[in-house]
């Protein structure tokens, strides 16, 4: 039976890989629109509460009238002590304490007339509208971000926001 | 010399950068938004006014929060915090209708096109009469007040009817907390006042025009238009949200 060849002795054809690439770099350009990049990696641990119908805050990320603090447990649990209550605030990643055991506020005031020297000019928005979002662990003493209001007052940073993590609402309710 | 055939470039690799690539910019960004309850800090005053005009009891809603974490409302304890929302419903609906002095909650009272008309022209009055006198924080004071007026007639033209039915201008929801208690608890507050806040306005603002006030709202923090600022100012002024927070003592 000559008609039929032995089917063994045939490879498979090369696959075409060249669209490959492309594909990949559809992705990365995907990823690259779609995410933000992190600000910072905070010096202190923190876990936000949850909630619902909150602000996206994305749009003033984008035009930059927006500083971030964190207030939570030093990575090094045996500094803890030096802390009022425990914790510890964190500024562009210093880590803001004095020895004799009280973090200091008044770095707050500091820091964010700072932070707003340093936007670009073509920012326009005054220092009362850019925002301070406090991010907190969910069992962080509430005083201490009275304190930092307070701080923020007192420079005339009248725009304050309190981060917590959007848990999704119903959308059947909405 | 001869005409010799340039060697094609091996690309075999490119997708292997390309993919070095994509997972960089996987491990460094995240898809997470940033959400938060935005709010505004009152202003420093140097020096404490005296004889501050009393506030009805009706007109304050007090949540409170002890170093327990236990909540109050209107010296009432609440155990189940999803309680709140429903309440402060109440607050601003009661009297929304009709006045019903009988509850202890804030009245509404009745604003025309007319009364907006009266009360700047009395203003620019006053304006002048600083003006003449030279005190400028009274002019900056009269201003502002003018202002507002002019906030509620726009608002008033926008919503189509005659007049214009708005709360007590005291009425504001008072959160007060002790220094220990847990920032969960705190925004736990915040989120009750922005369920029952939303829900009010996105209800009104489909009604008057078809898409909820939070879409208004988002499309107006992207691209600041001058409609879409007139629709939320209305919203707002219908349902204000006025949140107090006291600074817990030591």
């Amino acid at each position: 039976m000559s008609k039929f060849r032995k089917v063994e002795e045939r490879s498979a054809p090369a696959m075409n890989t060249a669209s490959l690439p492309d594909i990949v770099f559809m992705l990365l350009f995907f990823f690259m629109v779609a995410t933000t990049s992190k600000e910072t990696d905070p010096t202190v641990k923190y876990t936000s509460p949850e909630g619902s119908r909150t602000e996206d805050l994305t749009p003033y990320k984008q035009r930059s009238e927006i500083d971030f603090l964190y207030l939570g447990a030093p990575r090094n649990p045996n500094r803890a002590t030096a802390f009022k209550f425990g914790y510890a605030l964190s500024l562009d990643n210093v880590v803001q304490a004095t020895p004799d055991g009280l973090y200091s506020t008044n770095a707050v005031s500091r820091w964010k007339k700072d932070k707003f020297d340093q936007k670009p000019a073509r920012m326009i928005a005054p220092i009362e509208a850019v925002i301070t979002c406090v991010k907190a662990d969910q069992s962080a003493p509430s005083g201490l971000v009275f304190d930092i209001r307070k701080q923020l007052q007192d420079i005339d940073a009248l725009t304050i926001a309190y981060s917590v993590k959007d848990k999704g609402v119903n959308k059947a309710s909405q | 010399m001869a005409n010799r055939d340039i060697p094609e470039i091996n690309a075999g690799s490119m997708a292997d950068i390309a993919f070095l690539l994509l997972l960089f910019f996987l491990v460094t960004t995240t898809m997470d938004k940033d959400q938060a309850y935005v709010r505004s800090i009152p202003k420093k005053i140097e020096i404490p006014p005296e004889n501050l005009p009393d506030v009805q009891k009706r007109n304050i809603l007090a949540i409170k929060a002890n170093s327990q974490n236990q909540l109050m409302v209107r010296n009432v304890v609440f155990s189940d915090p999803d309680m709140i929302s429903d309440f402060i419903l109440r607050f601003y609906q009661t009297s929304e209708i009709k006045n019903k002095p009988e509850e202890n909650f804030p009245l509404y009272s009745t604003a025309t096109a007319g009364l907006c008309d009266l009360r700047m022209s009395e203003l620019d009055a006053k304006i002048d009469e600083a003006d003449k006198i030279g005190a400028n924080d009274l002019v900056k004071f009269f201003s502002s007040a003018l202002e507002e007026w002019n906030k509620k007639k726009k608002a008033i033209r926008l919503y189509g009817k005659s007049e214009l039915r708005e709360i007590d201008k005291q009425a504001h929801i008072r959160i007060e907390v002790q220094e220990a208690t847990a920032y969960s608890i705190f925004t736990q507050i915040h989120n009750e006042i922005e369920e029952a806040v939303v829900e009010l306005r996105n209800t009104k603002c489909k009604e008057l025009f078809g898409e909820p006030y939070t879409l208004v709202k988002q499309r107006y923090n992207q691209d600041s238009d001058a409609r879409d600022k007139e629709i939320l100012d209305l919203i707002e002024i219908l349902y204000p949200a006025r949140i107090v927070e006291v600074t817990p003592k030591n």
